[in-house]
Formats: structure tokens, sequence, C-alpha cells
């Protein structure tokens, strides 16, 4: 109760009074450490950083591992140089030898020579004692060019001497265990891999298995290189059999899972997951119970890539019906908080309520069903034949063989579904007219797939106005119901987020030409969209704006993409010019993904 | 040499995958679907070796009736090659060892050693296992195809 005094007086902006309530008050507050970090971070910000400080020592002796209180000692030392910011971080660990976070964070500012013994310093005992995330940790090194050689030359030196004499280095006396070989190797794989040298990187990884053919995080390993090379059914395959060594453990379980649904085994996965859920029930639906949202998007996405636009939909009414039951929850805690007062956690859940549809899970659910709906509105489905006849052109004859009996199996299972749903309807009938209302048929044969579509839009564009995403999906809704004004709404925002994004120049080229080539239109509408295109363009016709957009990005794939496309599509007779600008695939490109790559694909079929 | 931790843990339906992937890579003869099915049912007979967490080695026991004696008889007993002379395979006779002292019913532990691993021959002898036979043509498709038998006495019946 006291706590939430203390949290209304600090918003309404009176940090003094709030130090003054809880000094007064202090005592009778249970809650020490909450007083302490509230002490801590009000003096922070009332620039009393001696107190600040003597605060946050005090909390760093409790947890000597919580980031956020270095931070923010940081911040009320405020230390004039590397020297001095390394002193915090010596202290802490003389006090906590054992404390991780004082020997990782100084890797984050410090450079040359002394980056690279400390990381040795770090590496060393992290690799002799087998922590599998060592990689993750200095992950976020590896955005500085400099530090990503550094450690590149640091693992490699050491396992060369491990090769040669079993120790990190020469001077060592002491034989190091050949767990250290593994792991060192298993590093390299990960390192090679993100730097995307997959071949290197199955190099190291296969000599790793070759070592210890039992260390599941290696299989792990392996099958992570497959998916970033691009190989999703190799990286499934291994998945499984990292799976396969230890049965019980239900990370790699739903890891396997989630691999084997981005390659399209659709019912694999369910039978992986099925290992983990209630017997007697199917998987699916015992997953949508449990609101597993993760296992739901990417069945969702599945089913879409596999062009089974109403299971992929079944799933996003689903998902989306979570978000309503969580809203419908909290109903609950309205009397329930009140009544036990817990009122900072009351304030926090009706914060959260407020912007639940902001969750990244939704966003992906949204964004899903409106690629979904954009999908049928360009291809509405016929009776019967399901299999949109472009798709079907480019599929070689086994490869249709599969899909025709991939979408039998998941025929199949919806029929095995729709049976479970039958038994449950006799079990509970409220229920079961409202399961009638997810058929996958009914959903993929949608009347108005558009306003299907801007129903999933209106949530994000509320809560994730900061994703471009949002914007551009907007646009293309709005694109294909011919509201310019709305389209031009879209691309502003979208601007406003990051005016150099690759398919915004897309949605910009399309804006134009859609207005250029309008007829009839209002005066008003006519002006409006004059002056604001004007700045969007510079001034440029559409032709030059396209020609400066690909002379600006040569060294961006993406960007290159987008506007050999719209070479395209301004002037079709450049087909063969806009193709060789999609298919040249420099060296010295920026961000030549397998996305990318993918991509490439689309242009051709212009 | 910087020690590592070696620990011994259960066989499981789980984890026994990992013994098929050991008993591949460590022995040049291979195992049906019945020892593996036999291995989940015989307890402290059958265990795997972690060295780091790691599972690095198995052994797989059984018990034998044969003309009125109780043996004990080691069908798979190894470790990844890296991890040799690490004390490893010690640990786990120690193990069985153990297990016969515990069980006190045991006439005699014995195993097969191909007769060219002189290695494990000298390995064994160190807890006094003793070549008491040699059986021709042991092995099917591995050469030399002959055997010893080692066995280690446990007590000596009276008559």
């Amino acid at each position: 109760m006291l706590l939430y005094q203390n949290m209304i007086i600090r918003e309404s902006g009176k940090m003094k009074d709030a130090l003054d309530h809880l000094i007064t008050h202090e005592h009778q507050i249970p809650d020490k450490l909450a007083v302490t970090e509230l002490k801590a971070c009000i003096n922070l910000e009332l620039d009393n950083l001696k107190e600040a400080r003597k605060y946050y020592w005090e909390l760093l002796d409790r947890n000597p591992e919580n980031v956020g209180y270095y931070q923010q000692l940081e911040k009320s030392i405020q230390p004039k140089d590397t020297q001095e910011r390394m002193k915090i971080y010596r202290t802490m660990a003389e006090k906590f030898p054992r404390a991780q976070c004082p020997k990782r964070l100084p890797l984050n500012f410090l450079t040359g020579s002394e980056f690279a013994e400390k990381l040795d310093r770090y590496m060393r005992p992290a690799i002799r004692k087998g922590v599998p995330p060592l990689f993750v940790n200095l992950r976020s090194l590896y955005d500085n060019k400099e530090k990503l050689k550094s450690i590149e030359d640091i693992v490699l030196q050491y396992e060369k001497c491990l090769l040669e004499r079993s120790c990190f280095d020469e001077t060592e006396s002491m034989k190091e265990s050949p767990t250290v070989l593994l792991w060192t190797r298993c590093y390299l794989a990960q390192h090679y891999d993100i730097v995307g040298n997959t071949k290197l990187a199955l190099e190291y990884i296969d000599k790793a298995l070759e070592h210890t053919p039992t260390l599941i995080e290696a299989y792990m390993i392996k099958a992570r290189i497959y998916k970033h090379g691009g190989n999703i059914v190799q990286a499934a395959f291994w998945m499984d059999e990292a799976r396969s060594l230890d049965t019980a453990d239900r990370y790699v379980n739903s890891k396997c899972a989630k691999y084997q649904m981005r390659a399209n085994e659709i019912a694999k996965a369910e039978r992986t997951c099925g290992l983990f859920t209630r017997e007697g029930s199917l998987a699916s639906e015992n997953l949508n119970e449990m609101q597993c949202m993760w296992f739901q998007s990417e069945c969702g996405r599945a089913y879409k890539r596999l062009g089974n636009y109403g299971e992929a939909l079944k799933k996003c009414h689903e998902m989306e019906k979570h978000f309503e039951e969580i809203t419908e929850d909290q109903f609950d805690f309205h009397s329930y908080c009140l009544r036990k007062m817990t009122l900072c956690a009351y304030v926090r859940l009706l914060r959260l309520e407020d912007s639940l549809r902001g969750h990244h899970f939704y966003f992906t659910v949204a964004k899903l069903a409106i690629e979904c709906y954009l999908d049928l509105y360009d291809k509405p489905l016929s009776d019967g034949n399901k299999d949109s006849l472009a798709s079907t052109d480019n599929l070689s004859e086994k490869d249709l063989k599969k899909k025709k009996s991939k979408q039998r199996r998941a025929a199949k299972k919806a029929e095995i579904q729709e049976k479970g749903k039958d038994s449950k309807d006799v079990n509970q009938k409220n229920e079961g007219s409202e399961e009638n209302k997810l058929d996958a048929d009914t959903l993929a044969k949608v009347e108005d797939p558009l306003s299907e579509a801007v129903k999933f839009l209106k949530p994000l564009q509320t809560f994730c106005s900061d994703n471009i995403e949002t914007h551009l999906q907007a646009f293309e809704i709005y694109y294909r119901k011919d509201k310019l004004l709305l389209m031009l709404q879209s691309v502003k925002r979208a601007v406003k987020v990051n005016p150099t994004h690759a398919k915004l120049h897309e949605c910009l080229v399309k804006l134009n030409k859609k207005v250029t080539s309008s007829q009839n239109l209002e005066e008003s509408v006519v002006e409006v969209m004059k002056t604001e295109m004007k700045p969007l363009f510079g001034g440029l016709d559409l032709l030059d704006f396209n020609n400066e957009f690909l002379n600006k990005h040569k060294f961006s794939l993406p960007h290159q993409l987008a506007g050999a496309a719209m070479m395209y599509l301004l002037e079709p007779s450049k087909q063969s010019e806009a193709i060789s600008i999609a298919t040249s695939l420099g060296e010295d490109m920026n961000e030549r993904t397998i996305e990318c790559k993918r991509a490439l694909l689309l242009p051709l079929l212009l | 040499m910087r020690s590592g931790r070696i620990e011994l843990g259960d066989v499981t339906p789980h984890n026994i995958k990992q013994l098929r992937k050991l008993n591949s890579v460590i022995f040049p003869v291979s195992y049906n679907d019945k020892f593996y099915k036999d291995v989940l049912e015989v307890g402290e007979l059958a265990k795997l070796a972690f060295y780091n967490d790691t599972v690095v080695g198995a052994v797989c026991c059984r018990v034998d009736h044969i003309d009125n004696t109780r043996r004990l008889y080691i069908m798979t007993l190894g470790c990844l090659a890296p991890y040799r002379k690490l004390g490893i395979g010690t640990v786990m006779v120690e193990h069985v060892l153990k297990i016969c002292e515990k069980d006190g019913n045991f006439d005699n532990i014995y195993l097969h050693v191909q007769v060219s691993n002189e290695v494990a021959i000298e390995f064994y002898q160190k807890f006094d296992f003793e070549i008491i036979d040699t059986k021709k043509q042991y092995y099917k498709r591995i050469d030399p195809a002959d055997a010893y038998v080692l066995q280690k006495t446990i007590r000596t019946r009276k008559s």
C-alpha cells in the first residue's frame, strides 16, 4: 500500500516528496529490496549521485549479477575514462570472484589488447567448464569487426595449442581435459556460422561430433548451421537427432518441432510436440488450449507456405482468441487485487492489458493473417481446386506430388481434428457452436478478405506503430482497396519509422503510379496528394526517382531488388534489364542473406 | 591434467539412444535391439559414464546362471577414444565390483576380449582378472575372431 502511494507520488513527478515519503515509512515496508532499489533510483533521478552510488553498491552486494545495477552505478559514478570504469568492475570481481557480470560487462567497452586479454580470461574458464551459451554471451560483441577478429584469433589459437599439447597456450603446463577441445570446436562452428562461412562451420561441428558423438548441443549447433545456410530440411533432421538423444528434454523437443514446422513438416512437428502434451488428446488441440502461441504461429506460417490458407487462418483466429481471452481474464483481477490490496501489481496488470496487442506474438499473428487475406484477395480460391494455378505451374511434378500428399495429410489431420471436436461437442455443447466458427474452409472462402485483414491491422496501428511492417502491411491493404489517402497515411507513417526501407520504396512508387493513373478523382484529393507527395519524391519524376534509388543503394541487395521490381512495373519493356539488376550478386553487396536470395526468384517470375 | 567430473547415470528410455551411439562408435560389434531392450531392465547393471556432464562411456552387464554358478557377465564396457586414460573405465569397473560385493551372491565376474586388444587385457588384469580360456572364432565379422575369456573369482564355493 505504501509502495503504491509512493508510486503515485513518483509518477506525478515529485521525486523529492517520494524520497521523503520512502524514508518516513521505510520501517513499515517489508519489501526491503524494493525500498533500496527505489532509494537508489530516486536519488539518481534527483542527481544525488553520492547517495545513489551508496545504494547501488549495496544492491550489488545483494546481487552482483544484475546488469541494470551496474549501468545505474556507472551513471552515478560518471567515470571519466575506461580506467575508472574498469575500476568498478575490478572491485566487484575481487569481492565476488565467482560473479560473471564483472567479467563480462567490461568486454563491451574495452578495446584493443585490453579487450583481448580480458576476453581470454573470460573464455578459458567457460570453455573448460563447457558453458553451452558461451557463444550467445559473446554474440553481441560481433557487431564490432575488430572484436570479432580478436575473438576469432584467440579461439583459433586455442584450437591449435589444444591439438598440439592439450593446453590453451604454449606456456601452460597443466593439460586440459578432452572436453576443452570439444567445446572450442563447437565455439568455432558457431563463430563461422554467424560470420556466414557455412562450409567451415560444418567442418568444425563435424570434427566436434567425431570427437564426441554424444554431445547433444553439438547436434543442435549443426542443425542451426543448416538453418542459417538455408537448408531447413537438413536442419530439422539434425535437430531431430539431437532430440532423440534425450527425449526427456522439452527444450530440444520444442526446438525440433519448430524446425520441422519451418520445413513444412507439420504432421511430424505435431507428433514431436505430442511427446510432451497430455496423452489422449490431439497435440495441436492441446497446445491450443494451452495457448501455446509459438507453436500455433509457426504452424500457421507453415500452412500458409503450403498454400493452405484455411488452416493458416484458423491458427490466426485461434491466436486472436487467446488475446481476447487474456483480456477477459483480467476481469477476475479487478476484485481480487482490490481485495488483496496488491495495488502495484494491479496497476501493472492494467497497463499490460492496455497494450496487450502490442505483444510480439500478436504482431506475428496479425501479419500472418493479413498476408493470408491479401493472397486470398489476389488469388481467390476456387471451389474444389485448392492449388492456385500460378504456383502449380512452377512446381516440378515431384514437388507437386509432395504438395498434394501433404495436403492430403493435412486434410486427414483436419478430419481427425473434426472428429475430435465432435466428441468434444458431446461433452461441452456450448463450446461446440463456437468451435464451428473456426472451420478452415469457411475461413479460406471469406467474402471480403480485405476488411478481414483490416480487423487485424487496427490493433497493429495502435500498438505497433513504431514497426515499419505495420505500415507496409497497411499500405498493401489500402492499395488493393484503392484508398489513396489511407495509402498516403501509411506511407508517411512508414517514412517516419525508416525512410530508407527497401519495401517502402516499392510502396512509394506504387502509390505515385496509382495516383497518376487514377481518373475522376475528387479535386480536394488530388490537391492533397500533390502537396503531400512532393516532399516524398523530392520533385523527381517517377523514373528518375527509381533510378536514383537504384544508384543510391548500389550495395544493398534488398534495395536493388526493390528497385528492379519497380523498374519492371514502370516500364515493362525493360524486363531484361530489371532481371539483370536483380540477379547480379556482387561480392560487395551487404545483407546477402538467404532470404534475399530467395526473394531473387520473385522478380524473375514477373 | 586438470581433473574432470566423472559420474555414473542410469540408462533410461529417454537416453538409450546415447548408449546406442556410444556402442556403435566404440565397439566393432553391433548389438541388436534385444540387447538394448534388456539393458533397460537390469537397473544398476547398466550405467552411462558422464565426463563433465557429457556422456562418454557406458557399461552393460547381465547375470548368468551356468552349472549352479551365479556369474556376472560384462557385456560391454567402454569409453570414447579422446576420454581414455582419465579413470572413467576404472570408475565403471569399480561400480561393477561394488555391485558384486553388495550382492554377496556372485561366484565370479567374466567377460570376453578380442585377443589382439592388449590395452583392455592389461586394464582388466589390474583388477585381478585372469585369462582362463580362449574362444576360437568367437567374433563373426572382425579379425582376429578369437576372444579370451577373462575372469575374476569373487568367492570359492565350499563343496
